[in-house]
């Protein structure tokens, strides 16, 4: 591997920590992003290491702490990790399903100066909403939640993750996040990986749904601009071009495991060769600057054809690697997502064949399952083209 | 006739230059006058320039992309070659187009509405410099009565046109964060079109310029050309930069462009006014970035780098202050016109409320 030195001369600060500080969650989202192997409470970082990490981030250069799960108001701790953040400069995000212990807890998070809340709707109608996330009676406890939010003045952006289970209710989630005060929403269409790859075929929309969706978003962003923002994650299968991963690898953001193992995106260790450094072991600077799996794929050192010598390589550097592992079979080729890649005609015509047939049931995730991916690849013979 | 335009080369050698020396004696000529050497264009190129110079130019320049057809039509008038005219006429297919809203005077009104200006004001030209009307019809004059030698050699700045688009869209793009790749669109397509053209005309004008005083008239038609251009940018310079002397009836900032927040108007959520208070609402937080010595404003799962200005700004957003206030204390400490700095302010603090991160 042609990995760049340590020393490198211009090495960029990494600006976001994704701090996983548990992977328990009340949900079971067919599509959530955590890997297939879930790490046990028992497991789980001390606040203490918690704290120290997010000193260490904060003097490597990190402004924006997500605190993340699995649920992360889960933790016992986490008001004095939150106060931590504010102690830092850090501005602390919380990405929550509000469901849960959430409302309890969040008078006492407001108090010790949290920045932000991004919460979950799965769907907007309440019976679908449920079905996606798994659980019973979610719907109205977020809707309880989200009020609380606003009525204290926090900023609050809905997450609607879209897929083929409630792609049609894209205005609904519209008119749901003006209606519960929101700033910005999130359509963001599914991402394939951990539980969302194992789903991929209850989860893909069909190029017809996905193109009305991004109508929808761009009228919508026209008719309540200066009231909501609305940011829009468009599905990889139907790109042309692929998405800077993480805003490329090692560059920008740095990816906290409840374990204190430290990725460079959330679905990293899926890319069985790298080596990942934790926190227990090393500090969080010289893991952005050491670790094997930070520098890897680093810059474009790295790259193969078509990338290597494509005058985006520095704007999508390369797409996501853990895509081309699942996708090409090697995680240094160009993401099939990306039109430039051999592959990227098949790719396009699985998820069309996907989004056509009736849709399998949901893998939910569960920790101490055992499941293996059995997903249809374009580099297999049994795709009809 | 006598010779308006000394130009050294020929006037030493007073004999016939090759081709090749021709070639030459022209390039030298761009090498010491053309525009890319102007205080101007380098104040441009660098960042230099604040968002209203950078209007004030793309407003100006308009005239000039407007008459070229006109200019090119008239050197066309004078073609008593058909296959010549043939050859010409795609000059003008270039800057009009084939169809509305094709062509590169388009793409020119895109690049000042991309700035700011309404599209409307732009063409009326009624905001421009004289000295800019003034060249440029030069320019069309000197085209209908000089030979048609010295009409297709005043052309050939041309050939020193593409250094300065790339200096120009890389340096744009780096600087101004108001500019984007699209309003530059202009740009891509000259970097194509002026050197075939300027490869047709330095072959034109190397066939005909076939005696020496015909060579000196080519010379000194380019070097009229140069001077063209070159005076424009004095004129910006001096109405826009130093002394900053803006004629009577000449585009002061503020003029002729369209209001940044009308869909935030029609969405009925208001438009920050001078006498409205902007606070930054909880969750947004201007802080000093200390691993990397810079201000940035932190939001939700978003980051704006800021420059100087911005901060000087937001230093004193503190929710008391109404819009006013602000720019007079920034007047003060800037010593400039309040006017223009509220303006100026405006635009930006609506930019922000548009994008959820200011409130009044």
């Amino acid at each position: 591997m042609n990995a760049i030195t340590p020393t490198a001369p211009v090495l960029p600060a990494p600006v976001g920590l994704l701090a996983e500080l548990t992977h328990r969650c009340p949900l079971r989202c067919p599509y959530c992003s955590n890997p297939l192997e879930l790490d046990r409470r028992s497991g789980e970082l001390d606040t203490a290491t918690w704290q120290r990490v997010l000193t260490e981030a904060a003097a490597l250069g990190v402004l924006h702490v997500h605190l993340s799960g699995g649920e992360p108001t889960a933790r016992n701790d986490i008001v004095e990790i939150t106060q931590t953040c504010a102690k830092l400069g850090l501005y602390s995000n919380l990405i929550t399903s509000g469901v849960g212990g959430a409302l309890a807890k969040l008078d006492a998070l407001y108090d010790v100066g949290l920045d932000h809340v991004q919460l979950s709707v799965q769907g907007v109608d309440a019976a679908n909403a449920e079905k996606i996330g798994g659980l019973k009676n979610a719907q109205p406890q977020k809707f309880a939640f989200a009020e609380r939010v606003t009525q204290l003045g926090l900023p609050l952006t809905l997450n609607s993750v879209i897929h083929r289970g409630n792609i049609h209710e894209v205005e609904g989630f519209i008119d749901l996040a003006v209606k519960l005060g929101a700033k910005r929403l999130e359509v963001a269409h599914t991402q394939y990986y951990g539980w969302a790859y194992v789903n991929r075929a209850a989860l893909m929309p069909n190029k017809a749904e996905v193109d009305r969706s991004i109508r929808i978003v761009e009228a919508a962003r026209e008719r309540l601009k200066g009231q909501l923002v609305i940011d829009l994650v468009v599905p990889d299968y139907y790109a042309k071009y692929p998405k800077a991963c993480a805003g490329g690898w090692g560059r920008k953001l740095m990816n906290v495991t409840p374990a204190g193992k430290v990725l460079p995106c959330h679905a990293a260790e899926t890319i069985k060769h790298l080596e990942f450094w934790y926190v227990t072991d090393h500090s969080l600077g010289d893991i952005w600057a050491n670790s094997p799996a930070f520098t890897a794929y680093r810059g474009t050192d790295w790259m193969q054809e078509p990338c290597r010598s494509c005058d985006r390589r520095e704007k999508d550097w390369g797409g996501c690697r853990c895509q081309a592992l699942a996708l090409a079979g090697d995680a240094a080729a160009t993401d099939p997502a990306c039109s430039l890649s051999p592959l990227h005609a098949k790719v396009r015509d699985l998820a069309t064949e996907e989004a056509a047939e009736t849709p399998p049931d949901y893998t939910y995730r569960t920790i101490g399952s055992n499941v293996q991916p059995n997903v249809r690849s374009p580099l297999s013979e049994d795709v009809s083209l | 006739m006598t010779a308006p335009f000394p130009t050294p080369v020929a006037d030493e050698t007073q004999r016939l230059l090759s081709p090749d020396e021709l070639a030459a004696a022209l390039r030298d000529i761009g090498a010491r006058r053309y525009h890319n050497l102007h205080p101007f264009h380098r104040l441009l190129h660098d960042g230099k320039l604040n968002k209203d110079q950078v209007r004030a130019w793309a407003l100006n320049r308009y005239y000039y992309q407007a008459m070229i057809p006109i200019k090119d039509a008239a050197v066309l008038a004078r073609m008593e070659d058909a296959a010549l005219r043939r050859i010409w006429r795609q000059r003008i297919v270039d800057h009009d187009g084939d169809a509305p809203g094709d062509g590169g005077i388009e793409r020119w009104l895109k690049l000042a509405e991309g700035v700011g200006f309404s599209r409307d004001y732009v063409e009326s030209t009624q905001g421009i410099l004289s000295a800019t009307r003034f060249s440029v019809d030069a320019y069309v004059h000197f085209v209908k009565e000089r030979s048609l030698l010295e009409a297709i050699a005043s052309s050939l700045t041309e050939m020193f046109s593409p250094t300065i688009i790339s200096e120009r869209v890389a340096g744009m793009l780096k600087n101004y964060d108001f500019i984007t790749k699209d309003t530059l669109a202009y740009f891509d397509k000259r970097l194509t079109q002026a050197p075939r053209d300027a490869d047709f005309a330095l072959d034109y004008v190397q066939q005909h310029a076939t005696t020496p005083e015909l060579q000196r008239q080519a010379m000194a038609a380019l070097t009229f050309k140069c001077n063209v251009l070159w005076t424009q940018l004095d004129a910006l310079y001096f109405a826009y930069v130093a002394p900053g002397l803006t004629p009577p009836d000449a585009w002061t900032p503020g003029t002729g462009l369209v209001p940044e927040t009308t869909t935030a108007q029609a969405a009925g959520t208001g438009t920050l006014g001078p006498h409205d208070v902007p606070r930054l609402p909880r969750g947004v937080r201007l802080r000093h970035d200390t691993v990397r010595g810079e201000h940035v404003l932190l939001a939700p799962e978003r980051t704006f780098d800021l420059d100087a200005n911005a901060v000087a700004v937001l230093e004193y957003v503190d929710g008391s202050r109404t819009v006013r206030d602000i720019a007079g204390l920034l007047a003060e400490k800037f010593t400039a016109d309040r006017a223009v700095i509220e303006s100026d302010i405006l635009v930006m603090l609506n930019d922000l409320a548009t994008k959820r991160v200011l409130e009044r």
